[in-house]
C-alpha cells in the first residue's frame, strides 16, 4: 500500500535531551518524513504549535519547564492532533494518565527505532485515513472507503464483519493480529467464544481476496495465535 | 476474653478442691480435740461407777468401796444417794460441801439433773430405785440445759450440711468475683492490647488503675513496633525509589545507544563488520533494557510496592497476545511460538489475576528462551489443567540447562532475596520475577527440562474460586 502522503505530515518531537532530539529527527527523516521539528522545552513546543501547526506530536513527559501531560492538554486546547508519549516513566499510573488525556500511544524508553516508526505510522494511518488509497494485495485490492474488494475488475462487497476484520488486519499490515483482537474488532467488548465464527469469516474473506482460498498468500494463518495480512510486494 | 473465662474456671476448680481439703482437715482437727475430752468427760460414767461401788450394809446404811473413794478424790467430785419416794439423802461422800442440801423434791431432782447444784455441774446414775448424783468440780463441765432438737432437723442433716457447703461456696465465689472484677477490669484492655499487637494494629491502653505500669509498658512496646515498622517501610521505600530512579535515569541514554546501534546496523553503506558489531550493541542494549525493567519490577514486588490488580484474565488470550507481540518483533522468524491448549470452553481457561503482571511473567519466559538461544529455537506455550490447577507451560527445544544448573536454580537463593553476603548467589532477574509474580497470585513455579533438551517452566495458578478466596483472606 502506498502511504507516501503520510510522509508529508508535520511532526513535532519534544524532549529535553539534545542528543535524543537529533537522533529521533534523523531517524524520522531517514524514514522519509520530510517535515520534522523538535523542541526542548514546553514554551518552545507551544510556540511551534501556534506558528507551525504540526499534525502529530511526540512528547516527553519530563520537561524542564513543566510536564508533557500538561503540555498535551494545552496543545489540545487549540490544536486537535494525535500524540504519542515517549518517556522514561513506565509506571502504570503514568500510562493510564497519558491514555486518559487522549494520547494515541505510550512508548517507554528505551525503544527500538523500528518500533517507534511502526507506532507513528499506525497512528498517522488511523488519523488521516480519509486520504487512504486502496490496499494492494497479491491478487486483489481492498477499498476501505467503499467497503469492497476489487479482483480482476470484479467488485465484491464486504459485509460489516468482514470489513471490521480486514480493517484490523490492514492497520497491522505485515504483523500478526491475535484471534482475540480480531474478535474484539468484529464483535466488541466480550469477544470470547467467537473463534469458530471468526474462522468462517476469514474463509469468506479469502474467497474474495485470494486467487486460491485453500492456499492463501495474502491472509496467512499463524496456528493457534492469529492471522497476518501481507501487502503485495513491490 | 477466652483467657479470662479460663482464669475463672480454673479458680472455681481450685476453690472446690481447697474447700473439700479444708473440710477434711477441720473434721480431723475436731476429732483430735474432742477425743481426749470424751475420754475424760466420763462424768456420767463416774456416776454409774459410784452406783456400782456403793454397797448396802447390814445395818441398812451404805458404804463406798475404796476404789470408789479414790475415783471421787481424783476427780474432785462429791456424791449423794437420794432415796426414792422421800427425796432424802441416805448416803453422801465425806467431802460433801456444806451448801449442798440433804433433801430434794421431784422438781429439784429434775432441774438439778439437767443443770447444776450450787454451780456444781451434776451427773446422775440409778442405784436400784434410788438416784446417785455426782457434783463434779465447778471448772470441769459446761452443760446444755435444754438438750432437744427437732427430729426433722436431725433427719435433714445431710441435706442441710450440703446446703451449708453450697452456700459457703457461693459466698466465697461472690467475694472472689467482687475482689477480682476490679483486677479483671484493668487486665481486660491489656489482654486485648496484647492480642491486637501481632495483628499489627495500633494499640493504646489507658494508663490508670491497678495495672497502669503494665499498660504503659504495653503502649511503649506498641509505639516501638510502630516506629520499627515505619522505619522498615521507609527503608524499603527508599531502596525501591533508588532502584526506580536509577532505572529511570538510564532509559534516555540507553535509548540513544539502541537507536544509533540499530541505525548503523541497517545502514547499507556501512562496512559489514561494523554493522555486525552494531547489531551486537543493539542486542546487548536490549538486554540492558530488559534488565532495567526487571530490576525495577523485582524490587517493587519484593517490597510489596507493586499493587496486584485482580481481575478475570483469559489465559489463552493472554498467551496469544504475548506470543504475537514477540513474533511481530522477531523479524527473522527465528523463534516461532506455537500455542497448544488442552482446555476447551471459554470459562475454563480463566484465572483471577493481574493481567499486566501475568503477561510480564510469560514475556519474561519467552525472552529468556531468546536470550539463551541466539541460534533460534521453537517455543511451545501450553495451557493445561493439573489436579484442579491451571498450568501455563513455556518450553523450548534450545540448549536447555544442565542438571547442575537446574539444581542451582531450585536451591540457591537469588541475590535480591538474600540477606547474606556469600558469593554463592543466583543471578538473572527474569526467572525471579516469574516466581515473584506467580507467588503473588498464590501459585507456584516449576523449572525442568523441555522437549528434546530444552528448558521448561510450568506455572501453576489457582482456578477462580480458589483465587478469590485467597484474595479475600489477604484483604
Amino acid at each position: 500500500m502506498n502511504y507516501d502522503y503520510l510522509k508529508n505530515k508535520r511532526i513535532l518531537f519534544v524532549d529535553d535531551e539534545e542528543g535524543l532530539r537529533q537522533m529521533v529527527c534523523s531517524i524520522l527523516k531517514k524514514e522519509g518524513y520530510r517535515q520534522v521539528e523538535s523542541a526542548g522545552t514546553m514554551a518552545q513546543a507551544l510556540e511551534l504549535c501556534a506558528s507551525w501547526k504540526p499534525e502529530f506530536a511526540i512528547l516527553d513527559v519530563m520537561l524542564p519547564d513543566g510536564d508533557g501531560f500538561t503540555l498535551f492538554e494545552q496543545i489540545k486546547s487549540f490544536l486537535d492532533i494525535p500524540a504519542l508519549f515517549l518517556t522514561a516513566r513506565g509506571e502504570e499510573d503514568d500510562r493510564i494518565r497519558g491514555f486518559g488525556l487522549g494520547a494515541d500511544d505510550y512508548v517507554v524508553k528505551p525503544f527500538l527505532p523500528k518500533e517507534l516508526l511502526f507506532r507513528i505510522q499506525a497512528i498517522l494511518r488511523r488519523t488521516y485515513k480519509e486520504e487512504a488509497p486502496l490496499l494492494e494485495l497479491a491478487f486483489s485490492r481492498v477499498d476501505f472507503e467503499r467497503a469492497e474488494v476489487i479482483r480482476g475488475g470484479e467488485h465484491l462487497a464486504l459485509t460489516a464483519k468482514e470489513y471490521a476484520i480486514l480493517q484490523a488486519l490492514g492497520r497491522n499490515l505485515g504483523r500478526i493480529v491475535t484471534i482475540d483482537s480480531l474478535c474484539e474488532a468484529a464483535w466488541g467488548d466480550n469477544p470470547y467464544g467467537y473463534e469458530n465464527t471468526l474462522m468462517a469469516h476469514i474463509r469468506r474473506i479469502r474467497e474474495k481476496i485470494e486467487e486460491n482460498p485453500s492456499k492463501p498468500v495474502s491472509l496467512i494463518t499463524v496456528k493457534g495465535l492469529g492471522y497476518k495480512l501481507i501487502a503485495k510486494s513491490r | 476474653m477466652k483467657s479470662i473465662m479460663k482464669l475463672i474456671k480454673r479458680f472455681v476448680i481450685t476453690l472446690i478442691f481447697s474447700l473439700a481439703a479444708l473440710l477434711i482437715l477441720n473434721i480431723i482437727l475436731l476429732f483430735t480435740v474432742v477425743q481426749p475430752d470424751t475420754e475424760s468427760s466420763g462424768g456420767w460414767k463416774a456416776a454409774a461407777r459410784v452406783a456400782e461401788c456403793l454397797s448396802q450394809q447390814p445395818d441398812g446404811g451404805y458404804e463406798l468401796t475404796e476404789e470408789g473413794k479414790i475415783m471421787l478424790e481424783q476427780r474432785g467430785c462429791w456424791a449423794v444417794l437420794i432415796q426414792d419416794g422421800t427425796g432424802d439423802v441416805i448416803w453422801h461422800s465425806e467431802n460433801l460441801p456444806e451448801e449442798i442440801q440433804l433433801h430434794y423434791s421431784a422438781a429439784e431432782i429434775s432441774w438439778y439433773t439437767r443443770g447444776y447444784v450450787a454451780d456444781y455441774p451434776t451427773t446422775t446414775a440409778a442405784k436400784g430405785e434410788d438416784l446417785v448424783m455426782i457434783g463434779n468440780s465447778k471448772e470441769s463441765y459446761w452443760k446444755d440445759m435444754y438438750p432437744a432438737f427437732s427430729l426433722n432437723m436431725v433427719k435433714n442433716l445431710p441435706r442441710t450440711i450440703l446446703l451449708f457447703l453450697g452456700a459457703n461456696l457461693a459466698g466465697v465465689f461472690l467475694i472472689y468475683m467482687v475482689v477480682t472484677s476490679g483486677i479483671l477490669r484493668s487486665v481486660k484492655p491489656i489482654v486485648q492490647g496484647i492480642q491486637a499487637l501481632p495483628e499489627g494494629e495500633d494499640v493504646y491502653v489507658k494508663e490508670k488503675g491497678l495495672l497502669s505500669e503494665l499498660a504503659s509498658a504495653l503502649n511503649l512496646v506498641s509505639e516501638k513496633l510502630r516506629c520499627q515498622e515505619y522505619e522498615l517501610k521507609k527503608k524499603d521505600q527508599a531502596r525501591a525509589n533508588w532502584i526506580s530512579g536509577v532505572s529511570h535515569d538510564i532509559r534516555t541514554p540507553l535509548s540513544m545507544v539502541m537507536g544509533y546501534a540499530a541505525d548503523i546496523e541497517e545502514d547499507a553503506e556501512a562496512v559489514e563488520e561494523i554493522r555486525q558489531k552494531a547489531g551486537i550493541i543493539r542486542i546487548q542494549s536490549i538486554r540492558m533494557k530488559n534488565l532495567v525493567n526487571d530490576l525495577n519490577l523485582a524490587s517493587k514486588l519484593e517490597y510489596n510496592m507493586q499493587p496486584v490488580k485482580m481481575e478475570r484474565v483469559n489465559l489463552t488470550a493472554l498467551l496469544r497476545e504475548t506470543a504475537v507481540y514477540f513474533m511481530n518483533l522477531d523479524m527473522d522468524w527465528k523463534y516461532p511460538v506455537e500455542l497448544s491448549s488442552d482446555i476447551g470452553g471459554i470459562s475454563g481457561n480463566s484465572v483471577q489475576g493481574d493481567k499486566e503482571l501475568l503477561k510480564r511473567a510469560v514475556s519474561n519466559l519467552l525472552l529468556n528462551a531468546q536470550i539463551h538461544n541466539p541460534a533460534g529455537c521453537h517455543i511451545r506455550a501450553g495451557l493445561s489443567e493439573h489436579s484442579g490447577k491451571l498450568c501455563v507451560t513455556i518450553e523450548d527445544d534450545g540448549i536447555g540447562v544442565t542438571e547442575e544448573q537446574l539444581r542451582k536454580l531450585k536451591e540457591t537463593p537469588h541475590y535480591m532475596l538474600n540477606s547474606g553476603t556469600d558469593s554463592n548467589q543466583r543471578h538473572g532477574l527474569g526467572l525471579l520475577i516469574v516466581q515473584q509474580i506467580i507467588t503473588a497470585h498464590g501459585g507456584r513455579v516449576e523449572f525442568g527440562h523441555g522437549m528434546e533438551k530444552g528448558f521448561r517452566v510450568d506455572m501453576f495458578l489457582n482456578k477462580p474460586e480458589e483465587s478469590i478466596k485467597i484474595v479475600e483472606k489477604e484483604a
